[in-house]
């Protein structure tokens, strides 16, 4: 019976708390390219976790002047995002986009991820090909499976623990008195 | 007969296996759960649950009949019931945590104290915990009785942790006698079967043992009694 207030105790502190970092300083990964005077810096992370929202962050100064960029995961989901250039240097510009982490199901190596650059005249423009790995981590809500599971042949066997510990303490108590009595007659 | 109650031990015990079998293996990983390896708590989780209503029923019961003809095996059934109840109510306690963890995230403290289910729950539980450790002293016909009272209580608090999900402010999911009943998965239904009848039998397994020996130890109690 001493175990279920521990239980409790430990169940209660089992909370945890985690976020998704996102800020370019979090990404591991970067790409940058120049054409001409105006330049556009990706900061990613070549690892597409699944289960977790996947982020890419793109730096350009305002003097860009395509219109619009999407991203292409060939066969997969895309997204477009509409460039805040002014035309004229003025500052950088920062912005990001992100995928969700059920966008993919399975591991796959060197996924290619296009991204377009479209010119306000409707041209097509720059095609430029980033490179990542789709990775399946490992299960995390097994533990709670597990966690689960074992409380249930825990209980059960802690009770017929205990009803036998005392079904035999019981009997060696009757046992005892009878021969006591015995040896009295 | 003398091997009835090994029997159903045996059965409960392989069906409980079997119950095992379909929710780890059989039916796969599940689909549309945050925590899909989690959701196989659900097999043990469920039938646990519905074995405490069970078990704290037949104290509300027992409790009554005591009260009504200072029934002996009346009183018997509500304290070894009541035994069991805490036993499968940690179980379905427990692993409704571990999956709640898993599927809903958050504070599991903050959960219970705002999820009408899991508050109501918790209380019944914990009612009965008070219940047991009254019983633990000597027992006089002043503590049957009012054991019995406490017992009692659980006429409330059964119902309303059962019904508090359909009624108050709970994200804790109906399926028993609701629309979506029939809309579960046949393996999963076929899991949900085997586990409860697997539990059933298991409870009146040890029910029966835990009778017998609390017999026992009233037959000592009495007969040491009388040669004083």
């Amino acid at each position: 019976m001493r175990l279920y207030p521990y239980m409790a105790v430990i169940l209660l502190l089992a909370s945890n708390t985690s976020a998704e970092c996102r800020d370019k300083e979090c990404m591991p990964d970067t790409y940058e390219h120049s054409d001409g005077g105006s330049a556009i810096t990706f900061y990613y992370d070549s690892v597409f976790q699944i289960g977790s929202n996947w982020f890419i962050i793109f730096e350009y100064d305002s003097g860009y002047s395509e219109d619009t960029i999407s991203f292409e995961f060939g066969e997969g989901p895309s997204k477009t995002v509409k460039v805040q250039g002014e035309g004229e240097f003025i500052g950088m510009i920062e912005e990001s986009i992100s995928f969700p982490g059920s966008s993919f199901a399975n591991e796959e190596f060197h996924k290619k991820l296009f991204i377009n650059f479209t010119q306000s005249n409707g041209e097509e423009g720059k095609l430029l090909e980033l490179k990542i790995h789709i990775n399946k981590p490992p299960a995390e809500d097994l533990i709670f499976l597990w966690g689960g599971m074992t409380v249930f042949w825990l209980s059960i066997g802690l009770y017929v623990l205990y009803i036998s510990n005392k079904f035999r303490e019981l009997s060696d108590k009757i046992g005892v008195e009878n021969n006591g009595d015995r040896e009295k007659n | 007969m003398r091997y009835t109650r090994e029997f159903f031990g045996a059965i409960g015990f392989i069906f409980v296996l079997i119950t095992l079998y379909i929710g780890l293996i059989q039916t796969g990983s599940a689909k549309f759960f945050t925590a899909p390896n989690a959701q196989k708590l659900f097999y043990f989780h469920v039938p646990s649950g519905l074995i405490t209503y069970l078990a704290f029923m037949m104290v509300v019961g027992g409790s009554a009949l005591y009260l009504y003809n200072k029934s002996d095996y009346a009183d018997r059934l509500s304290k070894c019931s009541a035994e069991l109840g805490l036993v499968f109510g940690f179980m379905s306690l427990a692993s409704g945590t571990f999956w709640m963890k898993a599927e809903w995230g958050g504070d599991i403290f903050s959960r219970f104290m705002t999820d009408m289910r899991l508050a109501t729950t918790l209380a019944m539980w914990m009612l009965y915990i008070a219940y047991v450790v009254y019983r633990r002293q000597p027992e006089t016909f002043q503590v049957k009785k009012n054991a019995a009272i406490l017992g009692l209580s659980g006429m409330v608090m059964v119902p309303l942790s059962y019904l508090s999900s359909r009624f108050l402010r709970s994200h804790h999911p109906v399926i028993v006698g609701t629309e979506d009943q029939g809309s579960l998965d046949p393996s999963l239904r076929f899991g949900l079967y085997t586990g409860l009848f697997g539990f059933l039998l298991l409870y009146i397994f040890l029910f029966n043992i835990r009778m017998k020996i609390e017999e026992m130890e009233r037959i000592h109690l009495k007969a040491k009694m009388e040669k004083i």
